[in-house]
């Protein structure tokens, strides 16, 4: 039954597609991926400790890529979302920390192809991101946020490996922030003092290279199985910043597993679906 | 080539590790004595309010770190050269102890015993609580009578709301905040705010800005704002001893610029700067003052508050089953 049901949305597909070179008619296909990793993690946090804190945390990451238009093959846009938790302790194993983030980041790059095989992108981003870290043993200092915002420098390495049975897929991606914006709270301050008392001066701050800078490599691989691409891959962050005489610092080393897939996106006057596509808005 | 210059030029600068890191200290017991020592030279905020020499006491307290032979005797001249900066509100919290500076309140008598209030005199056995409030009506049914013992319990408006319509008959009201060792500054402000009129800047706050002992910033003013639906118009008076510590030291500050309010007993304990935290190599925390506190006038907080009306409590009434410092504060709510 299930073999049938593919064969038909095959053959289905196939007379869509036919149907669509007959008219010219273009759809951009979305490529989707979706990971979760495992994570080696260091964060400093001078607000709440001196010490550096290690731990373990996983994430979550969904990231869609598509061009800007059927006729445009060399710009793409892609987002991403991630989520991420840690729980970390200091040196001594004496106290723990908890930590929560997520991040948004939409972005273009400009797709080069030098050779055959081989595709570089090159572009930027933003991001906006949101974390927080819980020392629950402190006094009046016991958690910290994270709130930043970052125009980035982003690059893209893919080169397909042609095997035998299948064509891997190898991919580098680093990004570094620029220029931004980035919350830090007052050093000597309580967040009694700062959002109770409203004293909130000096806590938005500036950033750019002088004071932030980082940078995440992530080589992934994907391998092309019957019916699904999965990706397995490893990441390092680094990124450290400074404000209100602290130095923020942050390492991870994660490892990854998802799968990516293409998927068509319909909407609007001008994208309608074709009449043999149900949608669930119908 | 030009590119590729620039490559490698922006790699460097991104990994190049310009930015001023602290040093760190190893965890051994000179990395330790040192972390310690430079926490409260830069971050402790009375150093220069209390005429501290804390280069004297690095002396002093280093040339005794050669005969330290294990962990408790560390933990032991480390919570003896905090205990040199008198304040409760400094202690160092290892696995095995909690190094504290209780001279505050064990120096001055208590003025305080629960066994008294609890008497068929003031508040019997028949009280009611309401979220850690304990009232009731005393001085046959003139006063209200409440006692607070922490301000590390929430209450909510409803709490007050009953509790004060339970004492409508009454023409005056005693708050007892006698061994009261604080808890959250919110608490202390909420249960303020119900004696107020007005918005009114009861207080000041300064935190470090830098390592220098009189490093501070600019005061920021704390207002107690009062309640818009619940009010308590009548006379009131608030109890105190040397153990209204810290958020209670804060709850009287804000009493002391209340309309219709007297502050009766002892002075408090203080503990006017609001406490940080910090870590040593080991892993111990160290609880330090760090923002100091100020009244309306601009002046510290820290060694306490003087009340309106100072009173003891007498042995010979205690014996008698009388508490001296309700009684006053009955006379003067009258």
């Amino acid at each position: 039954m299930k073999k049938l049901t593919s064969i038909i949305f095959v053959i289905l597909l196939n007379s869509i597609l036919n149907a669509q070179n007959g008219h010219e008619q273009k759809y951009l296909l979305t490529t989707k991926t979706n990971t979760i990793g495992f994570s080696i993690l260091s964060l400093t946090d001078p607000y709440l400790s001196p010490l550096t804190y290690t731990g373990n945390g996983i994430q979550f990451e969904h990231e869609s890529r598509r061009f800007l238009s059927v006729s445009n093959t060399n710009v793409s846009m892609q987002s991403k979302l991630d989520l991420e938790g840690g729980y970390l302790l200091n040196p001594a194993g004496t106290s723990a920390m908890t930590y929560m983030a997520v991040n948004y980041s939409w972005g273009m790059h400009y797709h080069f192809r030098p050779v055959k095989g081989l595709v570089l992108l090159a572009g930027g981003t933003w991001d906006a991101g949101l974390g927080y870290k819980d020392v629950p043993r402190n006094v009046n200092n016991p958690g910290n946020v994270d709130l930043a915002t970052n125009l980035n420098l982003s690059g893209i390495a893919r080169y397909n490996i042609p095997l035998q049975r299948r064509t891997l897929t190898l991919q580098l991606a680093v990004e570094t922030p620029v220029i931004g914006w980035m919350y830090v709270p007052l050093a000597g301050a309580s967040y009694y003092e700062m959002f109770m008392l409203g004293n909130l001066s000096n806590i938005s701050h500036f950033s750019s290279l002088v004071n932030k800078r980082g940078i995440n490599p992530k080589l992934t691989i994907d391998v092309p199985f019957k019916s699904s691409v999965w990706r397995i891959g490893v990441g390092y962050q680094r990124l450290q910043y400074t404000a209100n005489n602290m130095v923020f610092d942050r390492n991870e080393l994660s490892f990854v597993l998802g799968t990516t897939f293409d998927g068509i996106g319909f909407g609007g006057r001008l994208k309608k679906a074709p009449a043999n596509f149900i949608s669930t808005t119908e | 080539m030009k590119k590729y210059s620039l490559i490698i030029l922006l790699s460097a600068f991104l990994f190049s590790s310009c930015m001023n890191e602290p040093v760190s200290q190893p965890n051994t017991y000179e990395g330790n004595f040192q972390a310690l020592w430079k926490i409260i030279d830069t971050r402790y905020c009375y150093l220069d309010y209390k005429h501290i020499n804390w280069d004297s006491i690095y002396t002093a307290y280093h040339q005794k770190l050669p005969t330290v032979t294990n962990g408790v005797k560390f933990f032991d001249l480390m919570g003896g050269m905090l205990s040199e900066l008198k304040d409760g509100h400094v202690n160092l919290y290892s696995d095995f102890d909690v190094s504290r500076y209780w001279k505050w309140f064990l120096d001055y008598p208590s003025n305080f015993s629960s066994d008294l209030i609890y008497t068929t005199r003031y508040l019997g056995q028949n009280y009611r609580i309401a979220a850690g409030l304990n009232y009731g009506i005393i001085n046959n049914g003139r006063i209200g009578y409440i006692y607070c013992g922490s301000f590390s319990d929430p209450f909510s408006d409803g709490n007050i709301a009953n509790i004060l319509n339970s004492f409508s008959s009454c023409h005056a009201l005693i708050i007892d905040v006698r061994d009261n060792g604080g808890g959250s500054l919110e608490y202390s402000k909420q249960l303020a705010s119900y004696f107020f009129k007005r918005d009114t800047v009861t207080g000041y706050i300064r935190h470090k800005t830098g390592d220098g002992h009189s490093d501070f910033s600019n005061p920021i003013e704390i207002i107690t704002t009062a309640h818009k639906t619940i009010q308590w118009q009548r006379p009131v008076a608030i109890l105190t001893n040397r153990m209204s510590f810290s958020a209670t030291n804060d709850f009287v500050n804000r009493m002391t610029q209340a309309p219709n309010a007297i502050i009766v007993g002892d002075k408090t304990g203080g503990g006017g700067g609001l406490p940080l935290s910090s870590e040593l190599p080991n892993g111990w925390l160290v609880r330090f003052s760090s923002s100091p506190m100020y009244n309306a006038a601009m002046q510290n907080t820290e060694f306490g508050i003087n009340p309106d009306i100072s009173v003891a409590l007498s042995p010979t009434d205690q014996a008698n089953g009388i508490d001296t410092i309700i009684e006053r504060a009955i006379v003067a709510l009258k």
